[in-house]
């Protein structure tokens, strides 16, 4: 065990000499969380419509006047010159000027006053389905709402929704932990990811086989070093949060910190290992981005809730240390979680560093058997 | 024509390398496969658990239409009253529906039960959207129930979906990621492609060769470009044979527009590479920019609600051009007059980052 010492401290060496790299490691994610905290919200507040009314009466009037009422629609009007027609107004959707056409029929009034039921027409741009879905409840709530007016239904039932952790449903607070999650995995293996497939582009690799350190310890060494790394990132990265955006921690920090650390323990074992399966570090590089840039984005719950993925996509996601990571992270600084909660996910993680650490260690010690 | 022996050695360089070359071809349409069928997945089976204290016949009805819309996955049904917060703790039901008697209010037997919905709001998007479908079946359950009193709802609405009627999210977001497959690799291995030279000191034999600067940083940037465009085809093809995209616009727009976004890329990587000092250095600097592009491209979120002051950061995204005009091209089957604005920005931003870049190669040979 003697030998772990010297070779984090080589690392850590190797780590200081390059501020430029560190730098970049320590703001990228600032930025990121800066930015995302900011640009990212899957809300959709605004729909911009364009309106035809052939009726042209009082009531169809009041009809438009509830989608103009509410929030999430605005009325894009016609340029001098453009005529009031279906066509127009299909060349603009089609330009992607305006989401929707409601066209009210010119019957509207006489119908709705005689209690005869009358069709709408919505013409939706139906290019991006999840828009258009929500364009499409949109509109059926606005309708209900007429109706309600118009036919005395108002108030015969209501659904009292409770929020909790988040009662604004802030997009932010969804996302900046899930970032924090991703990033760190993301971090965490990039960094280790160069350190032996460097060695070996530069030649020292013959070094470091021929040293008397043994595999392991040299393996572990190099983890090592960059656990101080990636937990003082992480440290920054949560007080920014916290202090920036706001984001409440409610749960225990100290537990947060602890699980972060079997979680950055596996995202530097992960790194790696890729390290000395790769032959250069330019393979390395993209090995690592390929394994944990995408499947942590899209795979983990980061974005799309694991719940509606396929069966055989959602086996896949098991197998992602994000995947654990982030209920742990949204549990503990939205919901106040307590460790007895997450044990599982928690030991999960630390499986897998220590199957990954192991397979590390067998491969380098048979490569240096190879070069020996 | 020495230009071509060194596009004939990075060609090589590529070549050499097997598992590069597996990551620079194959990987992609793997990823394409995969990420097309991850972000098509709309929000359904939510978790949510069932408290039922009401006695009316409505509520298993209405628990019967929630079970049958596909949309939840009922984790629990309970008559009696329970630590419901704790349980949205634990993150294993995403809400809690509680149906309770109304108070009495002299009147007859109620013929609707009270219900509150207890929302996890950790995760605000699938949340509010199951409130959305929730409030929906509600609505049509009480509408229906009134027509069958003989109170036809005077207004229906009839919609008419338009350029995907079958409402098929793999049809807005295949050509998306085809966008984005163009930039991964072209840009990671262009940001390497100086400072790889810099780093093994290979740089000075290319110095001291008789290319002129403008050969090199072309024989530098044009292989990948070749690469890139490759990714492309196989990605259309993925997306059209694959996930049965239908294309409607003209292709060689796409052509157009991808060799202008390349053009964008491939010197901001050439960029990246003059500037850092080691290879380390410009992965993290490619890396961050590639998240960045990704996120800020309105490819998995609307763009609409950036705020003002962030807005100008879509602005000189490159990528955000290329996923909409790779868009309109395949769904809306639009053409060049409607999207040649964005042709136009992609296109000065595109020689912008070439000027800028161009400029800074010099000013480092020179040296």
């Amino acid at each position: 065990m003697k030998g772990i010492k010297p070779v984090t401290r080589k690392e850590l060496y190797h780590i200081f000499r390059d501020p430029k790299s560190l730098i970049i490691i320590f703001l990228m994610p600032v930025i990121m969380i800066f930015l995302y905290g900011y640009a990212i919200s899957f809300d959709l507040n605004n729909i911009n419509i364009g309106i035809l009314d052939y009726s042209g009466s009082e009531i169809s009037g009041k009809f438009i006047g509830k989608f103009l009422h509410n929030d999430y629609f605005t009325r894009v009007g016609l340029k001098s010159g453009e005529h009031q027609s279906l066509g127009t107004y299909e060349k603009k959707l089609k330009a992607g000027e305006i989401d929707e056409i409601i066209i009210i029929p010119s019957d509207f009034s006489k119908k709705v006053r005689s209690g005869i039921p009358v069709e709408v027409g919505f013409v939706i741009d139906g290019s991006d389905s999840n828009t258009a879905n929500i364009i499409y409840q949109y509109n059926e709530m606005v309708i209900f709402d007429f109706l309600e007016e118009y036919q005395n239904i108002r108030d015969i039932f209501k659904v009292n929704t409770k929020i909790y952790f988040n009662p604004e449903l802030k997009s932010a607070y969804f996302f900046i932990p899930g970032l924090i999650a991703v990033l760190l995995l993301m971090i965490s293996a990039l960094l280790t990811s160069l350190s032996i497939s460097r060695e070996k582009e530069s030649g020292s690799i013959d070094l470091i086989f021929i040293s008397p350190v043994k595999s392991y310890e040299i393996i572990i060494g190099k983890t090592i070093a960059y656990v101080f790394v990636a937990f003082a990132v992480e440290s920054i990265i949560l007080l920014f949060s916290k202090f920036w955006f706001g984001i409440p921690i409610k749960g225990n920090l100290l537990v947060l910190f602890g699980f972060s650390l079997i979680y950055i323990f596996t995202g530097l074992s992960l790194g790696i290992m890729i390290s000395i399966t790769t032959p250069d570090q330019k393979t390395s590089m993209l090995g690592t981005l390929l394994v944990t840039m995408l499947p942590s984005i899209m795979l983990s719950g980061f974005i799309f809730p694991l719940t509606s993925l396929a069966e055989p996509l959602r086996l896949i996601s098991n197998i992602i240390p994000a995947t654990y990571f982030l209920k742990i992270i949204r549990g503990v600084v939205l919901k106040g979680a307590s460790v007895s909660d997450f044990l599982f996910n928690g030991l999960i993680l630390l499986l897998m560093s220590v199957i990954l650490i192991f397979l590390a260690v067998r491969k380098f010690s048979r490569m240096r058997r190879i070069a020996g | 024509m020495k230009i071509l022996y060194l596009i004939k050695k990075e060609f090589l360089e590529i070549f050499r390398q097997r598992e590069l070359l597996f990551m620079m071809l194959i990987a992609p349409v793997f990823q394409l496969i995969l990420l097309g069928y991850i972000v098509t997945t709309d929000i359904k089976n939510v978790p949510v658990g069932i408290i039922d204290l009401s006695t009316g016949t409505s509520t298993s009805r209405i628990i019967n239409r929630i079970a049958g819309s596909g949309l939840f996955d009922i984790k629990n049904i309970s008559r009696v009253n329970r630590d419901s917060v704790n349980e949205l703790k634990k993150g294993d039901v995403k809400a809690i529906i509680v149906f309770r008697d109304p108070v009495k209010t002299g009147r007859s037997i109620p013929r609707y039960p009270e219900i509150q919905i207890l929302l996890d709001g950790a995760d605000s998007n699938s949340s509010g959207i199951a409130a959305g479908y929730f409030n929906g079946i509600i609505k049509n359950y009480i509408l229906d129930d009134i027509e069958s009193l003989g109170i036809a709802p005077i207004v229906k609405s009839k919609p008419l979906i338009r350029f995907n009627p079958e409402l098929r999210s793999i049809n807005y977001m295949g050509p998306g990621i085809v966008a984005v497959l163009l930039t991964i690799i072209t840009l990671f291995i262009t940001s390497l492609s100086i400072v790889r030279e810099k780093e093994q000191q290979t740089i000075d034999t290319l110095l001291i060769s008789r290319l002129r600067p403008y050969e090199i940083y072309i024989g530098k940037a044009l292989p990948m470009g070749i690469v890139g465009l490759l990714n492309m085809c196989i990605g259309v093809l993925v997306a059209v044979l694959w996930f049965d995209i239908p294309v409607r616009g003209n292709l060689f727009y796409l052509l157009l527009s991808a060799i202008i976004y390349l053009m964008a890329i491939l010197s901001y990587g050439m960029l990246i590479s003059i500037f850092s000092s080691s290879q380390q250095q410009s992965l993290f600097y490619s890396w961050f920019s590639i998240i960045t592009f990704i996120l800020l491209s309105g490819l998995f979120t609307p763009l609409e609600n950036i705020p003002v002051g962030l807005k100008w950061l879509v602005k000189i995204n490159p990528l955000s051009y290329l996923v909409k005009i790779i868009r309109e091209i395949f769904l809306k089957g639009n053409g060049i007059e409607q999207f040649y604005g964005d042709l136009l920005s992609l296109g000065l931003i595109a020689f912008v980052i070439s000027s800028i870049s161009i400029f800074n190669f010099k000013k480092f040979i020179s040296k």
